[in-house]
């Protein structure tokens, strides 16, 4: 397997609606405490993060941040709480990790082995925030809790979605940034949620609908920073397995679906990508002159249309990356196996409808999804694009609240495409995708949380001093070795 | 979980909507599921953004 594991980690927006000053840091750790999902709580084992290494071969010294958060964070240390009292780190049965990241609830769902596993085990996350939300309004007088699954305040604060694969050592890191990058900087065609207006200067004001939440906010092409000068591809190297077997690839451009089929795309595509230059073929040559700035040029327009500078010389359209990507895809590894037939058949589909019929995306894709919603508000309403009325239902689009959210609504209607079904959901809830060592992990908390001392992505250590390392345990066959071996854990 | 299956797969296109290939579809608003959805949006406070304070996440 040449991309053995996938994962979503996803930053949440929450706010106390009833407070003059909604305290995150506060809401967040109440959040987290009211889980009543049997889990491991506050026993992650930090001494096996390391997030200071470069893929380029160096070691930075810290991590930057801007003047505002160094604020906050000073303030954060006057506070009561220790370390681990703020991250409130919690691991489920299903292998996943629930905590708190910069002041965020952040769900990392488990290891999963394939595409649409990944995609019900994010929609499992959405499930359980929802349901800690709920617990904690029913402390709370009224209904004042909300949960968001975005990427931005609107105010220039952003917060991240990212993508994660487990790739060969063996393939050349440049390999891999010269063969994403087009890809990526054209992804969003599908993949954005859509944000309402601008939070960059350089869109010059720009009204209405952008594709993506996430473009006005890539800076660079590489680096390890993820709150300042955000990249296009993050160079942090942390695989969290064995490092002389694998590099886990942290893409930090993406942004937050509430379309669990939108999800479904933009993670299948950059798997088939990955699967692409794993194989060592020669790709196309489609490099960009400026990448960077073509993030946010594709984001302003929806239509797929624009014309981008090529290294090489001469222009190529966005939504044409894409088609030369999915071609050279479709004849390497068409009728590999049902899962990659259904991404490279919708990814066909829905580039088509892009191009040709781009109301037909309105049920599946968010961003399209907005598009018509906000269209039918605006003209029942008589409002416009600058109305700062759009900037809230953009907002409300993601909130968790099946009374409130906007995208819930809709599900509720049965106006999206719904491509999970609840029964799948509702595993992806309490079980870890069979084949992974989430599986091995998720048994340990179910079955013996009480006797685990440390948990990490990468080992248990339990109380009576037995260790259980999962630095090196991957393939199937590895995971059903420990299993066999360990048919009770302790 | 069976998310390899093709049939599984059909099974969904059977029931997914872009399985028609009619074009879009005409105006919506006078459904009922539009109209309650408008009436949700309605319900929306246009200053809710502005009171919607985060801090930078990575």
């Amino acid at each position: 397997m040449n991309v053995p594991l996938l994962g979503l980690e996803t930053e949440y927006g929450i706010i106390r609606e009833d407070l003059e000053n909604s305290d995150p840091v506060e809401e967040s750790m109440e959040l987290l405490k009211a889980c009543a999902r049997k889990s491991v709580f506050r026993k992650w084992n930090y001494s096996r993060e390391n997030s200071h290494l470069d893929m380029r071969g160096f070691r930075v010294t810290a991590l930057a941040q801007d003047e505002e958060e160094d604020a906050f964070c000073a303030a954060d240390r006057a506070r009561p709480y220790s370390y681990l009292d703020m991250k409130c780190d919690r691991v489920l049965t299903n292998g996943a990790r629930f905590y708190n990241d910069h002041t965020h609830p952040e769900y990392s769902t488990p290891e999963c082995r394939t595409v649409l596993s990944l995609v019900a085990h994010d929609v499992a996350g959405e499930r359980i925030i929802a349901e800690c939300a709920a617990i904690r309004n029913q402390e709370l007088a009224g209904n004042p809790l909300q949960v968001f699954k975005n990427n931005t305040d609107y105010s220039g604060h952003s917060y991240g979605t990212h993508d994660n694969y487990l790739i060969p050592r063996g393939i050349p890191f440049a390999d891999v940034v010269d063969g994403l990058i087009p890809f990526l900087v054209t992804r969003q065609l599908y993949a954005g949620a859509g944000k309402v207006g601008s939070e960059n200067p350089r869109a010059n004001h720009f009204r209405g609908l952008q594709l993506a939440q996430r473009s006005d906010f890539i800076e660079t092409l590489l680096s390890i920073e993820t709150m300042t000068k955000r990249p296009l591809i993050n160079t942090r190297d942390e695989p969290h397995a064995a490092s002389e077997r694998y590099r886990r690839l942290h893409l930090i451009l993406g942004d937050a679906n509430m379309s669990a089929y939108a999800t479904a795309l933009k993670v299948g595509s950059t798997f088939l990508m990955l699967n692409l230059i794993a194989g060592g073929d020669k790709l196309p040559d489609l490099e960009l002159a400026d990448p960077v700035g073509d993030v946010l040029k594709v984001s302003l327009d929806k239509t797929g249309k624009t014309v981008l500078r090529r290294k090489s010389g001469g222009t190529i359209a966005a939504v044409e990356i894409q088609e030369v990507y999915l071609e050279t895809i479709e004849k390497k590894f068409a009728g590999e196996n049902p899962e990659w037939d259904w991404i490279l058949a919708e990814w066909k589909k829905t580039l088509g409808e892009l191009k040709h019929s781009p109301e037909k995306l309105s049920d599946r894709i968010d961003w399209a999804i907005k598009e018509k919603l906000f269209a039918e508000f605006m003209q029942s309403e008589g409002v416009g694009w600058d109305d700062p009325w759009l900037k809230s239902l953009d907002l409300e689009y993601h909130n968790l609240d099946p009374d409130r959210g906007l995208y819930r609504g809709l599900q509720q209607e049965g106006a999206v495409h719904s491509l999970l079904d609840e029964n799948e959901i509702a595993a992806a809830v309490l079980s870890p995708p069979e084949g992974t060592r989430a599986q091995i992990r998720g048994k340990a908390v179910a079955q013996d949380a009480d006797d685990i001392k440390s948990i990490h992505w990468t080992g248990v250590e339990f109380t009576n001093g037995e260790r259980l390392d999962l630095t090196g345990v991957i393939c199937v066959e590895e995971v059903e070795d420990v299993l066999n071996s360990k048919g009770q854990l302790v | 979980m069976e998310m390899n299956d093709p049939l599984r797969r059909d099974e969904k296109k059977e029931s997914s909507p872009d399985r028609h290939d009619s074009g879009p579809s005409g105006p919506e608003s006078s459904r009922p599921g539009r109209d309650n959805l408008l009436k949700r949006m309605k319900k929306v406070d246009p200053k809710q953004t502005e009171k919607y304070k985060q801090r930078t996440g990575q």
